[in-house]
């Protein structure tokens, strides 16, 4: 793998994984009450 | 008839993880590394990330607000969540679409769905261990499909067996209703399915060079054909096209499930965070580990030739063949290939109940049956409607199926909603909507995106399928003679139903709500 691919799986990556985080943290901070 | 309450999610995770499951199939760990690789590699993702913030993201928040939305009103399909959009008569035949492309989709997938619960028991019994090469492997499966009659198959029968089990199983999901079949399933067989697929790309990412005698072969090497970018790509319409149209399918948005799903909302609860943690879990499964399984494995055993080959074959041939074949040549491959279609059955079940899913509720709300009943009405017509994709898999009925059901319905019910909502019902009460209860604030840029953005989008990708692919289908180009009866039949068929609903839908409007129209 070149290094510009490195870049684009580590980036695509970082997208995700800060996305969900930042849905799930907001998600469980709140307590998951009963809808 | 009964006394029919609306059912509802038992909490916010429920239904975040019931509409991440009809999102993640078959099409995250198969379709999405073929269409990478086959596109540009790491530079498709350029246009796959703008594809998702302009249309993904912007589709699951409208379809999350018209949902609950309608249901606020008493509807669970998109009938009648449209003509309280857009106040005409004829509003509410567009949402015909809404109950019938999923039921059409349901008819073949859940055939499919039903391989991977028998490729598991084969894995596990040892039988896929024992075969070492392509041909026997792509025998197996069209043995097993009752394509012929083979060393490993006489006939259907050990399909069917495993799709009546299948069924079961999804109508049992049914039954238990929104909270105690749909929820509580999706709750244990969504983590469950992740930590599989989490299991296997440790495997994979650990297996280093399998191959002595040719070191090249390896697994870094493996990512690099998926991610290396070729920026020629992106000069080509067909990238773009590709990447917009692999969002869209990937999200489970344009078919109407999440229509359902949210109706079963109350008034001031969340979409916004809900709708974009639904898609991030989805894209967590496709990128992360959809993307670190399938092509660096296949690379690794056949190398750079092999793997081109095999990247053209298509996701089934990669799914049913190479991959049980990668899995007889590695240690404890029994398991590993045991917890792949495990997961990808898993998978099938969360997307497949969600399919059913509108028309039930349309049968049960709209038809005031209590929630048994309805399933047992929509169980035994959907097993009756599945019967021609199982005995005509051969004469092109599925792919007819996945055309119309798969295809044409999703873009173009996509694009209808997407202007219905931020068009007719006006984008002012969309934004409203869609930011009551809301515990994120969605940028406001997205208010523009929204509405000119995304219909455009859509009305761009819905145009260029149609010339692209669409109308060689329509025009049956490339069909045998030998098949051409059954194609019609298919057709004939859909329209049948397609004209059934519209009738039903109708009939329930009118005594319902007369006033919806006014």
């Amino acid at each position: 793998m070149n290094f510009y691919g490195w870049i684009f799986l580590f980036s695509s990556w970082a997208v995700i994984i800060g996305l969900g985080s930042f849905c799930f943290y907001k998600v469980f901070a709140e307590k998951d009450e009963e809808l | 008839m009964s006394d029919n309450k609306k059912e509802s999610w038992g909490s916010k995770i429920g239904i975040i993880m019931a509409v991440a499951g009809s999102a993640v199939g078959l099409g995250n760990f198969l379709r999405f590394p073929v269409q990478a690789a086959n596109n540009g590699g790491g530079a498709f993702m350029i246009p796959y990330f703008i594809s998702l913030f302009l249309i993904g993201i912007p589709l699951m928040w409208i379809e999350w607000s018209i949902g609950r939305y309608g249901g606020i009103f008493g509807h669970t399909t998109a009938p009648g969540m449209f003509q309280r959009l857009w106040k005409t008569r004829l509003s509410k035949y567009f949402g015909v679409i809404g109950i019938f492309g999923p039921l059409v989709i349901f008819m073949y997938y859940i055939y499919i769905e039903s391989w991977l619960l028998g490729y598991s028991f084969y894995a596990l019994t040892g039988v896929l261990g024992n075969i070492h090469n392509a041909g026997d492997m792509s025998a197996f499966l069209s043995g097993y499909q009752g394509l012929e009659s083979n060393r490993f198959f006489s006939g259907i029968g050990p399909a069917y067996i495993f799709f009546l089990i299948t069924f079961l199983i999804n109508a049992g999901i049914i039954f238990k209703g929104v909270s105690g079949g749909i929820e509580k399933f999706c709750k244990i067989a969504m983590p469950t399915l992740l930590i599989f697929a989490v299991i296997i790309m440790v495997r994979v990412l650990t297996l280093g060079s399998p191959d002595p005698a040719n070191p090249d072969w390896n697994i870094v090497n493996g990512l690099g054909f998926l991610w290396n970018p070729d920026f020629s790509a992106l000069l080509s319409a067909r990238t773009w096209l590709a990447a917009a149209g692999q969002i869209f399918f990937t999200l489970s948005v344009g078919i109407g499930v999440i229509l359902t799903y949210a109706s079963y909302l109350k008034k001031g609860d969340d979409v916004a965070l809900s709708g974009l943690s639904a898609a991030s879990t989805n894209e967590f499964a496709e990128v992360i580990l959809g993307g670190s399984i399938i092509i660096p494995l296949a690379f690794a055993f056949f190398g750079p030739v092999g793997i081109k080959e095999i990247a053209g074959s298509g996701a089934f041939n990669l799914g049913f063949v190479t991959m049980p074949l990668i899995f007889s040549q590695i240690s404890l491959g029994a398991l590993f290939a045991f917890l792949w279609f495990f997961l990808l059955f898993l998978a099938g079940v969360t997307s497949s109940v969600s399919l059913i899913e509108p028309a039930v509720a349309f049968i049960k709300d709209d038809f005031n049956f209590d929630r048994k009943k309805a399933a047992a009405i929509v169980s035994a017509s959907t097993f009756i409607l599945c019967q021609p994709a199982i005995f005509f898999l051969g004469r092109g009925v599925v792919d007819e199926l996945d055309f119309w059901g798969g295809t044409f319905c999703l873009v173009l019910f996509g694009t209808i909603e997407a202007i219905l909502f931020t068009w007719a019902f006006g984008i002012d009460k969309a934004w409203e909507e869609m930011h009551r209860g809301a515990q994120l604030t969605i940028p406001g840029f997205y208010k523009w995106i929204i509405k000119y953005i995304t219909p455009t989008f859509l009305l761009i990708i819905l145009f260029a399928w149609f010339f692209q692919d669409g109308l060689s289908v329509i025009r049956m180009q490339g069909v045998s003679e030998n098949n051409m009866p059954f194609i019609l039949m298919t057709r004939a068929g859909l329209l049948a139903l397609f004209v059934t609903l519209a009738v039903f839908v109708r009939t329930a409007m009118k005594r319902n709500h007369p006033e919806a129209a006014k």
